[in-house]
C-alpha cells in the first residue's frame, strides 16, 4: 500500500482539538439551521436558534484561535515527515506545490496516472482551505446581519445595504450553507479516498501509521517506514 | 396671562372639533412615545401643536403641498378613512394644505395657481408631501396635470421646499411599479432629485399604505419643531424603522416556542400561532408596526392573521429593490430568483448543487475504483516540471533512501533500486485487483458475462500506463483466470 506515513507531527494536539470543535459547531450549525429554515419540527425553534447562534460564535472564536495557532505551532508541513516548521507555511504557497497545480488536476481527471508529489496540502486543497475561513467569516456577517441584537451593527448594516436588503442577505446565507455542505462532501470524499482509515485514525485518535517518508530538504521521497505502530493511544 | 388666553383659545378650537384637552394630551403622548422621539417630551409636542394651531388661527400655518404621483391614493385614504373627529385629523388640519388633488375642494386653474403661489411665496418654508411613484417612462409624458409632466411638477415643487416627505413605498423607490417588468420607469423621490442635483432634504416613509401616525410624527418634527427627525442610512426616520417587525411582534412567543401556522384555516391558525412558516417577512422588515399599529392602534396585519409581506422594504436609490420584487411570492420562505425566463426558488438551486456534487463524487469514486487507486497508488518518480526542466528542478531525487524495517533496523538503498521496489510493489497490488475482479465473476450468476467484461475493462484501465512487458503479463494472468471462471460457470 503506497501511501505516505501518517505521523502525529502533521496534526498536533491543538489542531485535533480545533478540528473536533469545528466539526461539532459545523454540524450543529447545519442541523439547527435546517430546523430554523424549515420549521417543521415542532417546539424546537427557540433551542435551534440558541444552538445556531452559540455554535456560530464558537466557530468564529475557534477560527480566530486557529489562525493564531498557525503562527505559533510547529507542524510537519509535508506529508510523511517528522520535520517541523511553523504551520502558517502550509497555508501559503510552498516549494513542494510549485508547478504542481496542473498535474493534480490531470491526476483527478484520470489523465495522469502517477500520484503527484505534494506538500501537506496539495494546491487544490490550499484553495479550498483558504476559502473556508473567508466563508466562515462571511457566514458570520450574514448571520449577524439577520439577528435582531446585531443587525444594526455598522458592519452588518453596511453589508445588508451593499447586497440590497435582508432578503438577499438571507438568500446568500442560505446558499453559502450549501457551499459549505458541498465542501464537507468533497472533504469527506477526499479524506476517504486519499487518506483512508489511517488518516482518520490520526486525525481523531492520534494513531500513527507507517508508509513512505518524505524529506523537506531534498523535496522528495526519502524512504519507507515499515514499523508496526501500536494500535492504542499513547 | 398671555399663556392662559392662548390656552383657552386653543381649547376652544379643540372643543369645536369635538376633541377634549385630555384627548389632545393623549395624542401628544402617543406621538412622543410611539415614534420614540427621545429628544422630545410630551409638553414640547403639546407646545408645538398649540403654537401651530394658534398660528392657524392667525393665518400663519405651515404650508404643505401634497402631490399625487403614480399612486393608488391608498396613503391618502389611510388619512381620510377616519370615522370620528380624531386627534390626528386635528394635527393634519393644523397644516395649511394648499394643494391636494384628492382632498381639496377647489379644482382646475385656481388650484394650480394656489400651488404656484405657495412655491413662489413660501420658498424654503413649505413641506412637499409626495405620494406615489414618479414615472420616467414614455419620455416623461405620464402624470400630466395642467400641461406639465409629473416629473417636472415634482422637481419644481421639491426644489424650493423646506423638506420633501416621500410618503408610501411608491414615493420612496417606485414601489411595485419599479419592477423591471413594467415600462413605466418608476423611480422614487430621492433618486430623481439626486439625478437632477436637487439637495432638499428627503424624509422617506415607506409602507403600503404608510401609517398615518408616522407622517404625523415626521410633521411634528419637520414642520412644527422645525427640525429634521434623525434619519438612518436610507433617510427613513431611524426610530421608526430601526427594529424588525419580528422584534416587537405579539406572536413572537409562539415563534420562540416553535408553534407555527402551516396552513390557513387550521387549528394552529385559530390559536394565533406564529406565521413564520407561512412566509412572514417580519424577521427581515424594519418598521415599528407592532407598536404603532393601524387604524387608531386598533389592529395591524399580523394581529389580523396575515403574515407580514414586507411592504416597508424600500431602498430609496434602487427601484429594482422594491418591496414586491424583493418579497414575492409572499407565502414562500424566499423571493423568487429569475434567471432569464426561469423563475426558481433558491431552495431548488441549493439542493440541485448538493445533489450534483454528490453524483459527481460518486462517479469519481467509480473512476477511482476502476483505476485501482483505492487499492494502491504509485507516486511519480519526480515532479512533471522537474522531468522537463532539470536545470530548475525543485526536488533532488538521487539521494539514497532509507527503509525502516518492522523491527526498527534501518537499511540504506540507492535511489534507483528503491524506485524499482516501488514499481514492483505497485504491480503486485494491481495483480491482486485483477484476481479480485476475476473472483467476483466467479461468485456472480445471471450477469456473469457483464461482470467479466467489467473486470477486463477495470484491469485494462489500471494497467494502461504500466510498462509494456508487465502489462502483458498481468493481462495474460487475468485472461487466464477469466477463462477458468467461465469454464466453471458453464
Amino acid at each position: 500500500m503506497a501511501h505516505f506515513a501518517h505521523y502525529r507531527e502533521a496534526h498536533p494536539l491543538p489542531f485535533i482539538i480545533f478540528h473536533y470543535i469545528n466539526l461539532g459547531a459545523f454540524l450543529t450549525l447545519v442541523i439547527s439551521g435546517i430546523f430554523i429554515h424549515f420549521p417543521y419540527l415542532p417546539n424546537v425553534m427557540g433551542m435551534a436558534r440558541g444552538a445556531h447562534i452559540t455554535a456560530g460564535i464558537v466557530l468564529i472564536i475557534n477560527l480566530i484561535i486557529r489562525i493564531f495557532l498557525a503562527l505559533f505551532v510547529d507542524t510537519a508541513t509535508s506529508p510523511g515527515t517528522r520535520q517541523k516548521e511553523k504551520e502558517i507555511k502550509a497555508w501559503l504557497p510552498q516549494l513542494e506545490n510549485r508547478h504542481q497545480f496542473i498535474p493534480w488536476i490531470k491526476y483527478y481527471l484520470f489523465i495522469k496516472k502517477d500520484h503527484p508529489l505534494t506538500a501537506k496540502f496539495n494546491p487544490l486543497q490550499k484553495f479550498a482551505y483558504m476559502f473556508l475561513p473567508f466563508s466562515f467569516i462571511f457566514m458570520a456577517i450574514t448571520g449577524f446581519a439577520m439577528w435582531g441584537p446585531t443587525m444594526n451593527w455598522i458592519v452588518c448594516e453596511t453589508f445588508t445595504n451593499l447586497v440590497g436588503g435582508l432578503m438577499n442577505v438571507r438568500i446568500i446565507h442560505y446558499f453559502m450553507m450549501f457551499v459549505n455542505v458541498i465542501f464537507l462532501i468533497i472533504h469527506l470524499y477526499m479524506v476517504i479516498t486519499e487518506g483512508g482509515i489511517p488518516l482518520i485514525k490520526l486525525m481523531f485518535l492520534q494513531r500513527e501509521h507507517g508508509g513512505y517518508t518524505y524529506d523537506t530538504t531534498t523535496h522528495s521521497i526519502s524512504g519507507k517506514d515499515e514499523k508496526e505502530y501500536p494500535k492504542l493511544l499513547s | 396671562m398671555d399663556e392662559k388666553v392662548l390656552t383657552s383659545q386653543f381649547e376652544d378650537l379643540l372643543a369645536s372639533r369635538g376633541v377634549t384637552r385630555r384627548g389632545f394630551l393623549q395624542l401628544c403622548g402617543t406621538i412622543a412615545a410611539a415614534t420614540g422621539l427621545a429628544h422630545v417630551t410630551v409638553p414640547d409636542v403639546a407646545h408645538a401643536l398649540e403654537e401651530s394651531v394658534i398660528g392657524a388661527a392667525e393665518g400663519n400655518l405651515f404650508p404643505v403641498i401634497w402631490i399625487e404621483g403614480a399612486s393608488c391614493t391608498g396613503c391618502t385614504e389611510a388619512f381620510a378613512q377616519i370615522d370620528q373627529p380624531d386627534p390626528a385629523t386635528v394635527v393634519l388640519e393644523m397644516i395649511s394644505c394648499n394643494y391636494n388633488e384628492t382632498l381639496s375642494f377647489a379644482a382646475g386653474h385656481s388650484m394650480e395657481e394656489a400651488k404656484a403661489q405657495t412655491i413662489k411665496q413660501c420658498a424654503g418654508k413649505y413641506v412637499l408631501v409626495y405620494e406615489g411613484a414618479l414615472l420616467e417612462g414614455w419620455d416623461g409624458w405620464a402624470l400630466r396635470v395642467a400641461e406639465e409632466t409629473g416629473v417636472n411638477a415634482f422637481l419644481e415643487a421639491a426644489e424650493s421646499a423646506f423638506g420633501v416627505v416621500a410618503l408610501g413605498s411608491c414615493a420612496v423607490n417606485g414601489g411595485w411599479m419599479g419592477s423591471k417588468k413594467t415600462p413605466a420607469g418608476a423611480i422614487g423621490c430621492q433618486a430623481l432629485m439626486a439625478k437632477h442635483g436637487i439637495e432638499t432634504p428627503v424624509t422617506n416613509i415607506p409602507g403600503c399604505p404608510a401609517n398615518p401616525e408616522w407622517l404625523v410624527a415626521v410633521l411634528v418634527d419637520v414642520v412644527m419643531m422645525g427640525i429634521l427627525p434623525e434619519l438612518n442610512i436610507d433617510n427613513k426616520p431611524s426610530l421608526i424603522f430601526e427594529q424588525a417587525v419580528h422584534e416587537n411582534c405579539q406572536r413572537r412567543g409562539h415563534f420562540e416556542n416553535g408553534e407555527f401556522v402551516y396552513k390557513f384555516g387550521s387549528e394552529e391558525e385559530k390559536k394565533g400561532f406564529c406565521l413564520y412558516a407561512m412566509g412572514c417577512r417580519g424577521p427581515q422588515t424594519k418598521a415599528n408596526c407592532g407598536i404603532v399599529r393601524y387604524n387608531h392602534r386598533r389592529s395591524w396585519c399580523i394581529e389580523a392573521g396575515s403574515p407580514c409581506i414586507g411592504c416597508c422594504e424600500a431602498n430609496p436609490l434602487d427601484a429594482s429593490h422594491n418591496w414586491v420584487d424583493v418579497n414575492a411570492p409572499f407565502h414562500e420562505r424566499h423571493r423568487d430568483l429569475r434567471i432569464g425566463n426561469w423563475v426558481v426558488q433558491p431552495r431548488t438551486i441549493g439542493l440541485a448543487a448538493v445533489a450534483l456534487t454528490a453524483i459527481g463524487v460518486i462517479i469519481h469514486g467509480f473512476g477511482m475504483k476502476a483505476s485501482g487507486r483505492l487499492e494502491d497508488i504509485r507516486f511519480e518518480k519526480q515532479r512533471e516540471w522537474d522531468a522537463k526542466h532539470p536545470d530548475s528542478a525543485i526536488g533532488d531525487y538521487t539521494a539514497d533512501r532509507i527503509i525502516i524495517h518492522a523491527d526498527g533496523t534501518e537499511e540504506v538503498v540507492p535511489a534507483d533500486v528503491f524506485e524499482k521496489m516501488q514499481d514492483a510493489e505497485y504491480e503486485q497490488s494491481m495483480k491482486k485487483i485483477g484476481a479480485a475482479a476475476a473472483s467476483a465473476v466467479a461468485t456472480g450468476s445471471a450477469t456473469a458475462q457483464d461482470a467479466v467484461e467489467t473486470a477486463e475493462e477495470t484491469a485494462r484501465t489500471s494497467i494502461d500506463d504500466a510498462e509494456a512487458k508487465t502489462a502483458e503479463d498481468v493481462e495474460n494472468a487475468i485472461e487466464e483466470e477469466i477463462d477458468e471462471t467461465k469454464g466453471g460457470q458453464e
